[in-house]
């Protein structure tokens, strides 16, 4: 086991960007944190403190208000709950229903494939508040409720976006997987769900990821859906609508820590899921 | 190998199933309680003025003579939704209003629907309600300058016995919510601008009064910034005040404006005023404040940007609303005790102006009971209503008689030396050019930062800023 | 039965003309396909077919937001008062001896105000921005220079960001992607930009970009030495760009890593295993071998983020408010602010039509879907 200089001179050099990059997506993070932790005179100190000061003394001095005032706020805990609903209701659809249509649009062969594609990713190019109106339309006129109204919605960008990033997965994996398959017999839709599917899985679990963490960041659509329904507010929503004490004031330090409790049990799960799951997969689909 | 990847795929899959069938099963409970509001189908909605409500141009005073008998017939059970404030105290204060009123109309259910403090979001919220012509709101909570923009979606509460306490309330809010002569909305409580200023940094610079003028706060606030500066407070400003391009802006400008005897923008009976020496001079010297005794990034501040900077201890003006009094009056607060409140300056030789704020209570066109709705409003809005916010929450009144109550003085003593300003307040062109308003104070505030970021001076500004409300709003152009 | 024989339509490469039989296996997968395609369609059909319908009729009338006033059809004018631009030349001052005026103190001509030149009927031409060529001075005028300006702002954030996001995630994905201890714990780092809400997000930088020394980058400048630490970033129009793109490279690098990854783990490890066979450096192997085979992927991921970028709403919504649009932001302050949906709505067309250039051209320069 013998290193040459060069090959040190590598892994320090992989390291120190391995620190480089943590420090640049974390930090703000850190911000955030330490925000959520200072008094209103606090945050308004000058010069700031890269921890929370005591305005008077200099002594580092945390609080826990800010949490304990979300904690209190029980639209944020509902909140918590239909987001989860809504994010991972509209994952799932959108992943079912796109794997389908990814499959026929990666691997299959129909007339009509261009247009079909180009069909689906233009619904989603537009901004959402030019559609926003015409969606609440729509939804008042089929009466639907506040909280599959917002699954339904999100699948504006959702679907579209799993649709054409599954595609270009299935696309890239070999044919000869489908033709060895069809050798055993087995007909496209078994290939599909059989093969095409697991060896995807890493790829599919990514792409969910990703529009679940869109579904659950959604702010405009829900803000609107749910102003007559406040109990099916979403975090988003909920954090928006967090307040002072009074008309205007602004509490900061609050909305920090909201955005702190609702993301660090986000990590958590994904830390879990990934290596439960996307771990034992990739390995087993290489050697599949 | 295969198998065991199949397995946990199939058993992902069901998982997701499960978990959407969950939620299909979860949604169901939500949807009750909607149906139970007597929004879409229930059949406890009798009340004749119904039909149409959108359509009909006259008010459904037409088929109800207004006002006198009992809103609601006997035991009808009816839900109202009234569309207000969300911030704490605020929110608080009226769902404990709705509770009285709940208390003495026991068929009535008032459910309280906070929408976002950030204006121009719940303004949002209101038009997709509007557009839809959703009767699922009843009581709408107004800003002070969207009477005249809204007035088609909202009843003429002077139908609903409103023109009997009108004369209660301030002329110029009532004047402000009458669009073609009818009272779009109920004074709920008023704003105006005011200045703070540092009573203790005033005397310790030998100043015995607050500023009078724009000029003598100018020189106020560079010395104090000066001595501040030097004793080693490099943070310090002279000013702090709303120079962001939105709304605050268009308040300020107006005060500043008009304190000069530059007029209002738009005059109350249709001149473009604004292109005026007087407006063009003071806008011109408040561009002169940026990076001098205002911070360079004033032109980007809102109300907390400035208050951050005030309550920190680092500025010795502000101007800003009356909210800013008791947080600045708050435990951890920097300058607890130091500071105090007075009118804003004038301009030479004119007299001060603060601009009005506040919001109104409008009842929905598209309620399905327009009537016992108005009824809860005016209940809202009432003397003893108002009385109760003021003492428990330092709202302003909008009914005069209460900056004379003994109770009230007590528990807001600024209230009796501010009611010159009260009464006084300045309101924005907001009845005189609506729909157009909203466009109308956009152009202005755009014309003002345009020149307070230094893109050009107020002179230009100001020439083009008449054009383009003459082509807005087709009015002529005049003397203020 | 293999797909790639199956003779379908004509833009396929010609298929060897085997027995009559195939042509049913043809026809039962293109049935197959357009049963699975179904779900999508249909789902899209019912949420997309009213909203995105109305956005086009909208956009062709004066209708208001919110309003009973009467809506008239009205042509194309919405797009011609968004997007027209004239070119005017400006005169210099003159006095009257025919003199050209010069500024005493500069020594440089004195030209008119641009309102002069610019023409008033039937439409305002207001001044977009002034250019010197030959000598000679000119106006841009345009009938709404907030829209152009953010046209050209939005442009122009999202071609730096994607392009910045597309480098920097590759480099995380390349390195996540290595075996490493700790390689599981990255993975949850890289996620935790995308992870906040926008909406927070952009509250959490905008105080971090605060004018005073309660934000963090003006304590960061100060310390380093290069400012007194009160630059006002997100009023200093030379600053609000570079902090918006700062703020959103920040937030959507994460997603352009994990699906770049996500491509990276397709890539058969044989492949590698052949290269380093072969004696491919790590470079060669890049270039080679990852490259070429991440390229569908890297495509869906540029469509997806330079849609998201050229739609970008909260961050410049929240961050800069009114005082500097994107397009998205600008359709929707005239539809609260102004109600005019009609006008908000031919804006929001143009957004989309920007888009479908965007990806066409991604589409075509990468190659893919030319199949």
């Amino acid at each position: 086991m013998t290193k040459t200089p060069s090959a040190w001179i590598g892994r320090i050099l992989f390291w120190l960007a391995i620190v480089l990059i943590a420090v640049y997506l974390l930090f703000p993070f850190y911000w955030a944190i330490n925000s959520s932790l200072k008094t209103e005179s606090q945050l308004q100190m000058t010069p700031g403190t890269y921890v929370p000061r005591s305005p008077g003394t200099g002594d580092v001095a945390p609080t826990l208000q800010n949490y304990g005032a979300v904690f209190r706020n029980d639209r944020f805990l509902t909140g918590l709950k239909n987001s989860a609903i809504v994010a991972v209701s509209t994952t799932a659809i959108s992943l079912m229903v796109g794997a389908f249509a990814a499959f026929a649009l990666g691997k299959l062969r129909f007339r009509g494939k261009q247009p079909s594609l180009y069909l689906i990713l233009s619904m989603t190019m537009f901004p959402q508040v030019a559609v926003l109106t015409g969606l609440y339309a729509v939804i008042r006129t089929l009466s639907i409720p506040a909280i599959p109204s917002m699954i339904l919605s999100y699948m504006l960008f959702t679907l579209p976006f799993t649709t054409w990033v599954m595609t270009s997965f299935f696309e890239g994996l070999p044919n000869e997987l489908m033709q060895s398959a069809q050798v055993d017999g087995a007909t496209p839709f078994q290939t599909f769900y059989m093969i095409l599917l697991p060896l995807t899985l890493p790829a599919l679990v990514t792409t969910g990821l990703l529009a679940f963490i869109n579904a659950w960041n959604e702010y405009l659509f829900a803000l609107t859906f749910t102003t007559i329904e406040p109990d099916a507010r979403t975090v988003p929503v909920a954090i928006a609508l967090f307040t002072g004490e009074v008309s205007f004031q602004e509490p900061f330090g609050e909305i920090m820590a909201a955005a702190i409790v609702v993301t660090i049990p986000l990590l958590f799960l994904v830390l879990i899921f990934q290596q439960k799951i996307v771990a034992g997969l990739t390995a087993g689909a290489v050697k599949g | 190998m295969l198998n065991r990847k199949k397995l946990t795929l199939l058993g992902l899959l069901v998982i997701l199933a499960l978990l959407f069938a969950a939620c299909g099963g979860d949604a169901e409970p939500t949807e009750a309680p909607v149906g139970e509001e007597p929004v879409d189908e229930e059949p406890v909605v009798e009340e004749e003025p119904t039909e149409e409500m959108m359509e009909e141009e006259e008010p459904p005073a037409e088929e109800e003579p207004a006002g006198e008998e009992e809103p609601a017939g006997e035991g009808e059970e009816i839900t109202l939704r009234v569309l207000a404030g969300n911030v704490g105290q605020e929110l608080a204060l009226t769902q404990a209003a709705a509770e009285r009123y709940m208390e003495a109309n026991p068929n009535v259910t008032v459910e309280v629907v906070d929408t976002p403090d950030f204006v121009q979001d719940r303004l949002g919220v209101y038009l997709q309600l509007f557009e839809a012509q959703s009767p699922e709101g009843d009581v709408f909570q107004i800003d002070v300058i969207w009477p005249g923009d809204l007035a088609e979606h909202f009843v003429d509460l002077n139908e609903y016995g409103a023109a009997e306490v009108a004369g209660d309330h301030f002329d110029a809010i009532i004047e402000n919510n009458t669009v073609d002569g009818a009272l779009v909305g109920i004074p709920w409580f008023t704003d105006a601008g005011l200045l703070y200023y540092r009573t203790d940094l005033l005397e310790k610079y030998g100043f015995d009064a607050p500023p009078a003028t724009w000029t003598e706060l100018e020189e106020m606030a560079a010395t104090i910034q000066e001595g501040e500066r030097e004793e080693g407070n490099q943070d310090f400003w002279g000013f702090v005040w709303q120079g962001n391009a939105y709304e605050g802006l268009t308040c300020d400008a107006l005060e500043w404006v008009s304190s000069n005897g530059g007029g209002t923008i738009v005059s109350p009976d249709g001149v473009i005023t604004i292109n005026n020496e007087a407006a063009i001079e003071i806008v011109d010297q408040a561009a002169g404040w940026v990076d001098t005794i205002s911070p360079p990034g004033v032109t980007g501040y809102g109300e907390e940007d400035a208050r951050a900077v005030w309550q920190a201890g680092n500025a010795a003006f502000m101007r800003n609303w009356p909210y800013a009094y008791s947080l600045g009056q708050a435990e951890d607060s920097a300058i607890v005790d130091m500071f105090d409140v007075s009118p804003l300056p004038a301009g030479e030789g004119g007299s001060p102006a603060a601009t009005l704020g506040g919001w109104q209570l409008a009842v929905s066109r598209y309620s399905e009971h327009p009537e016992q709705a108005a009824d809860l409003a005016l209940f809202m809005a009432s003397a003893e209503e108002q009385k109760i916010r003021a003492i428990e929450g330092s709202f302003n009144p909008t009914i005069e008689s209460l900056y004379q109550d003994e109770e009230v003085l007590a528990a807001a003593p600024f209230f009796g030396s501010l009611f010159d300003v009260f009464t006084n307040a300045v309101a924005r062109p907001s009845t005189v050019t609506a729909p157009q308003y909203n466009e109308t104070s956009t152009l202005f505030f755009n014309a003002v930062h345009s020149v307070l970021i230094g893109d050009m001076d107020a002179e230009a500004a100001f020439a083009g800023l008449e054009l383009d409300l003459e082509d807005l709003l087709g009015f002529e152009t005049g003397a203020p | 039965m293999s797909a790639e024989s199956v003779p379908i339509n004509h833009e396929q490469e010609p298929a060897s003309p085997k027995r009559r039989g195939i042509s049913d296996l043809a026809k039962r997968e293109e049935r197959l396909a357009y049963v699975l395609l179904i779900p999508t369609l249909i789902i899209l059909f019912v949420i997309a077919f009213y909203p995105l319908g109305s956005v086009f009729y909208n956009s062709l009338s004066d209708r208001r937001f919110a309003s009973g006033q009467e809506s008239h059809f009205i042509g194309l004018a919405n797009y011609s008062n968004l997007l027209s631009l004239k070119i005017v030349e400006l005169q210099p001052e003159v006095d009257d001896t025919g003199q050209v005026v010069v500024d005493p103190d500069t020594g440089e001509i004195d030209y008119p105000p641009a309102v002069s030149v610019l023409p008033r009927e039937p439409r305002r031409y207001r001044e977009l921005a002034q250019f010197g060529l030959l000598g000679n001075r000119y106006v841009i005028g345009a009938t709404d220079p907030e829209f152009v300006r953010a046209i050209y702002d939005t442009v122009a954030f999202t071609v730096i960001t994607v392009a910045l996001e597309t480098v920097l995630g590759l480099g995380i994905a390349l390195v996540v992607n290595s075996k490493f201890k700790g390689r599981g714990m990255m993975r949850v780092v890289m996620l935790v930009p995308w992870a906040i809400p926008t909406a927070v997000s952009s509250r959490m930088w905008e105080w971090m970009f605060k004018d005073t020394r309660a934000g963090f980058f003006n304590i960061l400048f100060q310390d380093l030495g290069l400012s007194n630490g009160q630059i006002p970033f997100l009023v200093d129009q030379a600053w609000q760009l570079p902090a918006m793109i700062a703020i959103d490279v920040w937030k959507t690098t994460p997603f352009m890593a994990l699906l770049l990854l996500a491509g990276l783990q397709l890539i058969p490890s044989d492949l590698y295993e052949a290269a380093d066979v072969d004696g491919a450096g790590k470079l060669r192997q890049f270039w080679s071998v990852t490259l070429p085979l991440l390229r569908p992927t890297l495509a869906v991921a540029l469509v997806f983020r330079t849609l998201d970028a050229i739609r970008v709403f909260d961050l410049f919504q929240i961050v800069l408010q009114q005082k500097r649009y994107s397009m998205a932001s600008f359709a929707y302050y005239r539809l609260i602010d102004g109600q005019l949906m009609g006008y908000s709505s031919a804006a929001s067309v143009v957004i989309f039509v920007i888009i479908f250039v965007f990806a066409i051209l991604y589409i075509r320069m990468l190659g893919v879907r030319n199949d």
